[in-house]
């Protein structure tokens, strides 16, 4: 085999190599996604209070995880995943206060003064009524509610921590904050949510 | 206070997981399809890279080709070292030492055929 034979077999064995990295990345990325998927729906819909927008959201993340993060290591993928959905969520709100200040701008602010919510204003997605929602499962709507009403950093840092599972350092990566603000944020929540629903929970 | 901060965020996480467990099949497809629809980015990306693959295993082809064609230093270095041998070798400084005799005995040599 001359110097020109071996240098190819070498480049093509070289060639198989990466793609079979390639396809257990792909596979590790799909568990991964597959894994965190519905706890990432379910913390976007309860920031935004709206499921298609949540899935929006959650799609946008897996995109950009996929698209920038994918050589990552594992272990770095769910604090890297929840920041890029939390800043979606943080731009969605962003988004929605300028509506909201044009809604108001053409008269469609609510009698009271306050800015016209139109997602508060949108029928349940699920519709269902009052009563329905309440023998479904109060408990859960209750804390939805009371963690929506949380300031957002307090939010995030409640749902990273408590629903998804994050420590703190993954926390505060996602969050984009030191691991001190993380657990101010957290304690904070928590003290506000036990105030707010103390008579359903601990 | 701390225990009944675990105890509170227990609750909390038993509820929403309860909610996830919940989560319709219309919702659980549309995320399928989301997760799916990403990891085309990812298919994206190699199929990009495997488009300049066939150019580049052509190049490197067309590289050999001309590189097997054309006389290569390889090739010649052992013609030209031999010549050398022969010419440095001892015999043959004997030989052109001797080279009118040769001569003579191949002119004669040829005289005698034609003869």
């Amino acid at each position: 085999m001359n110097v020109e034979s071996a240098s190819f077999a070498v480049s093509w064995v070289s060639e198989q190599s990466t793609g079979t990295r390639a396809l257990q990345k792909e596979q590790q990325l799909n568990r991964f996604l597959a894994e965190v998927e519905r706890r990432a729906l379910r913390i976007a819909e309860i920031s935004v209070r709206d499921r298609d927008e949540a899935l929006d959201l959650v799609q946008d993340a897996m995109i950009k995880l996929v698209g920038k993060y994918s050589d990552r290591d594992r272990e770095e993928w769910p604090p890297l995943f929840y920041r890029i959905l939390q800043n979606g969520v943080r731009d969605w709100h962003r988004r929605a206060a300028v509506r909201n200040r044009v809604m108001v701008w053409f008269g469609r602010a609510t009698p009271d003064g306050e800015e016209y919510d139109a997602v508060a204003a949108a029928p349940d997605p699920f519709g269902r009524s009052p009563d329905e929602e309440l023998s479904n499962d109060e408990a859960m709507i209750s804390l939805e509610a009371a963690v929506h009403g949380l300031p957002a950093r307090q939010r995030e840092a409640f749902m990273l921590r408590t629903f998804e599972g994050l420590d703190v350092a993954g926390t505060a990566v996602a969050m984009g904050c030191s691991e001190g603000s993380v657990k101010t944020h957290y304690s904070r929540a928590i003290h506000s949510l036990r105030e707010t629903l103390g008579e359903h929970y601990g | 206070m701390g225990k009944s901060n675990e105890t509170f965020a227990n609750e909390a996480k038993t509820r929403f997981d309860e909610s996830v467990d919940k989560l319709d099949a219309a919702t659980l497809s549309t995320l399928n399809q989301a997760r799916h629809r990403a990891l085309d980015g990812l298919h994206g990306r190699r199929s990009r890279w495997l488009t300049w693959a066939p150019a580049a295993g052509v190049t490197a082809a067309v590289v050999v080709a001309v590189m097997m064609a054309s006389p290569s230093q390889v090739d010649t270095l052992p013609t030209e070292l031999t010549d050398m041998e022969i010419l440095l070798g001892e015999d043959s400084i004997e030989m052109l030492e001797d080279l009118e005799f040769y001569s003579l005995v191949g002119m004669l040599e040829e005289e005698s055929d034609v003869g």
